[in-house]
């Protein structure tokens, strides 16, 4: 049952690799595989990625016209599944939508079973978020079609990091370098229950950037620090001095690690991204978050809408790589599902 | 035990005979006759009845004990029950079970203990002693009938698989234990710390995003219980410890003198949460497997006598239970089968003790444990219950899912190449385990 914590595969077990001379050059490594994380995703496979998205926002194609990709949430979600929507219809696929928050649904086997039972149906392609820590894994595992993970609990969500990714390249004029060494990041708040937080530690690190943990105690344990390779630090004012971006991440008050939290004033006095926190950051650094925000809380709404602010850029960047994801795993050709 | 062939007249001979008991260690054989052992001793008379077995190279044991499994019955059949669980227990060499109350529903009353005995007497492959609830329903908010439950045959008390949180009814089921003159086995996670737990806190679970269960869950309950004991002298013992900081409070309070024990499983003496990785939930167990300075000082303490019990917590549970995703799958292993060779593996053969004492823990350790030292059993006594087993220490096997006599396989072990096995497990007189060399007529 075990396997490398490699998060892609190149091609499932039992399948051929894809029919000959129909595949794109540049999604050769992709094709067919899953996407289910950034950890163990080395630099090359992730660059190849995001050049795609930079590729195919200056020149869309249909590439994908034809097929069909599945978009199954068994958690609450209206921008990440839009944004694959929007990404699925701009490549030419259609989309079905097989979304559920029934709890049984959210259980391991049902999640099989259903995987199983959409590809029956013929998808080309399967974008899915459970909210259970390696529940994109068993999908994948349950069927030959690729699988994209929208996130899994407090696993992964590799989309959103290589939509942040995208945005920095864009932001800090790298030209599609993707290369982030020098670069310093802050990833603040509830890290020990953010996806979020894990895929871009891994993403960022590997694209060169030194990744930092900030949180109360309760939220960004020391131990997370050893499990993924960053640093942990409790002092946002220290670490923000040095920083080239911020990122802040949505608080839960009402459970999780936030039930922990005295009052979300406190939070704002000790880890909010206030007016003045951003005044206090380098020239150029930025700030960014991968929403929904509460406002006031974990950022001031004119740190949010001010001039360091990505967070829209973030957005923008999430359908690009969404195109980009898909038509990687999915290759290309056009036609047959 | 079920009415299976009666028992007949057998002779092991020319086997090491380990009775820690009553000290003895020497090439001998043991005749057995009417359900009972007739003779001990070098080159006993071969009557001409007898089916003899020739143990030359093996240890001859008293069959051993496990006070730790869960049969599933009642209520729990698809994983398990008294038959299917038994089979799995003499696969293994061992000749009597202790089992847990978590049934459906639990064993919290006289009349569900002398039920469960009775299913077993019918049966049951091996001896089955009942485990009973220490709070009603295991629910933590009322004591359960202990006096009545140990007249009606409760070897221990337990609220297995959840512990009783409340310090208040902790007190007052410790005193109604002591006064039933049984061992309290404590399920040991304080809850609020474990809300949500999957698995060891630490860097596995961190990177797989998995809720953590930190050590300092078990230890708390532990001290804590520790503390509430000493005005009430009931014997206390923490089942499956998962921490090495439990491990040393355990060792101190023994150094006080107080009647506390522990018990070691062979999953925490052999795995570490890098098991989980890939998020196998056959490696999904509570308490959680933890870190290798754990498995290590788990070992020590064996070594140094801090845990005097082996325990398999033998806890079946369906394939397709376990397919579940790894928040939702249920905890626990199977065990029984491969107890022997993995204590031998984690124990005898690092140099930690030697078969002497290996056998001790498996026998006269968990016999005091359960008061079943007055039954005769854990030791091999002429006139004495005629509970033997017979362990080849270096037969050499693969363990798969072919080899599970019980109705579940839920082992990280599957496909480990093994070493030792019981190959004769001989209860009351009645051959129920019988592989590789075969009793014959002489």
């Amino acid at each position: 049952m075990t396997r490398s914590p490699d998060t892609t595969r190149a091609t499932k077990a039992g399948r051929s690799p894809a029919p000959d001379g129909v595949r794109t050059p540049t999604t050769n490594v992709w094709h067919g595989a899953d996407l289910l994380g950034t950890r163990g995703v080395p630099a090359e496979r992730l660059r190849e990625l995001l050049t795609l998205a930079r590729a195919r926002r200056e020149s869309p194609a249909k590439s994908l016209a034809g097929r069909t990709v599945a978009t199954v949430f068994f958690e609450d979600s209206t921008r990440t599944r839009s944004s694959f929507t929007i990404a699925a219809q701009r490549c030419g696929a259609d989309v079905v939508d097989l979304s559920s928050k029934a709890s049984s649904a959210n259980k391991g086997e049902s999640l099989a079973d259903t995987a199983r039972v959409i590809e029956a149906m013929g998808v080309a392609a399967i974008v899915v978020r459970t909210s259970r820590a390696g529940g994109a894994k068993m999908a994948a595992d349950a069927v030959a079609c690729p699988v994209i993970n929208a996130g899994d609990g407090a696993h992964e969500h590799p989309t959103q990091a290589l939509a942040d990714a995208l945005a920095l390249d864009d932001a800090w004029n790298l030209a599609g370098s993707f290369d982030f060494g020098g670069k310093r990041i802050v990833i603040v708040g509830d890290l020990s229950h953010s996806r979020v937080a894990r895929s871009n530690a891994a993403s960022l690190t590997t694209l060169g950037a030194e990744v930092v943990f900030v949180g109360p105690p309760a939220m960004a344990p020391r131990s997370l620090g050893g499990a993924l390779g960053v640093r942990v630090s409790h002092d946002l004012d220290a670490e923000l001095a040095e920083a080239d971006a911020v990122m802040a991440l949505r608080i839960q008050l009402e459970r999780g690690a936030g039930a922990m939290l005295a009052s979300s004033r406190d939070y704002r006095s000790a880890y909010g991204v206030t007016q003045a926190r951003a005044d206090a950051m380098k020239p150029g650094a930025l700030v960014m978050h991968p929403g929904p925000m509460n406002r006031g809380v974990e950022m001031d709404p004119a740190v949010a809408d001010g001039p360091r602010s990505i967070v829209i850029r973030q957005v923008a960047a999430g359908v690009a790589v969404r195109v980009a994801a898909l038509e990687a795993v999915i290759g290309s050709t056009a036609g047959n599902a | 035990m079920n009415a299976h062939p009666a028992a007949e007249p057998l002779l092991i001979i020319n086997g090491r005979v380990l009775d820690p008991a009553s000290g003895r260690d020497e090439t001998a054989d043991v005749a057995i006759e009417g359900g009972t052992v007739r003779a001990i001793g070098p080159n006993l008379d071969r009557s001409p009845a007898a089916r003899v077995l020739n143990a030359e190279g093996c240890l001859i044991t008293p069959g051993l004990i496990d006070p730790h499994v869960h049969l599933r019955e009642p209520g729990q059949t698809h994983k398990e029950d008294i038959a299917s669980g038994t089979a799995a227990a003499v696969s293994g060499g061992f000749t009597t079970v202790c089992c847990m109350p978590n049934t459906a529903p639990a064993i919290d009353t006289p009349e569900m203990v002398a039920m469960v005995a009775a299913r077993a007497r019918e049966v049951a492959a091996c001896r089955v002693f009942v485990v009973a609830c220490g709070t009603q329903g295991r629910k933590g908010e009322r004591p359960a009938e202990i006096g009545l439950c140990a007249t009606a045959g409760a070897v221990g008390i337990s609220d297995d698989g959840d512990v009783i949180a409340s310090a208040a009814m902790m007190r007052a089921v410790l005193a109604e234990t002591a006064r039933a003159e049984l061992a309290f086995m404590q399920h040991a996670q304080e809850p609020t710390l474990t809300v949500g737990a999957a698995m060891h806190a630490g860097s596995v679970s961190g990177a797989l995003g998995l809720g953590g269960w930190p050590r300092e869950a078990e230890e708390l309950i532990v001290e804590r219980d520790i503390r509430l004991n000493r005005a009430i002298g009931c014997r206390y013992h923490v089942q499956h410890i998962s921490s090495g900081g439990t491990v040393e409070i355990i060792r101190r309070a023994r150094s006080e003198g107080q009647p506390v024990s522990g018990e070691a499983s062979p999953h925490h003496l052999h795995l570490t949460h890098d098991t989980c990785n890939g998020y196998n939930t056959l490696a999904k167990m509570n308490p959680p497997l933890r870190e290798r300075t754990d498995v290590d000082t788990l070992r020590a303490g064996v070594a140094d006598g801090t845990i005097t019990v082996l325990a398999t917590d033998h806890a079946p549970h369906t394939a397709e239970e376990k397919s579940a995703a790894f928040a939702d799958a249920p905890f626990g292993i199977i065990g029984l089968e491969t107890a022997f060779p993995l204590y031998a593996e984690a124990l005898v053969h690092t140099g930690a003790i030697g078969w002497p004492r290996l056998i001790e823990l498996m026998t006269v350790e968990p016999a005091k444990l359960c008061n079943l030292i007055a039954r005769g059993l854990g030791t091999l006594s002429v006139g004495g219950p005629a509970d033997v087993t017979v362990i080849d220490p270096d037969l050499a096997w693969r363990f798969t899912e072919a080899e599970c006599a019980g109705k579940s396989t839920n082992s990280p072990f599957l496909g480990r190449s093994l070493r030792g096995r019981a190959i004769t497990t001989v209860v009351g007189g009645v051959v129920r385990t019988e592989r590789e060399r075969a009793f014959a007529r002489t």
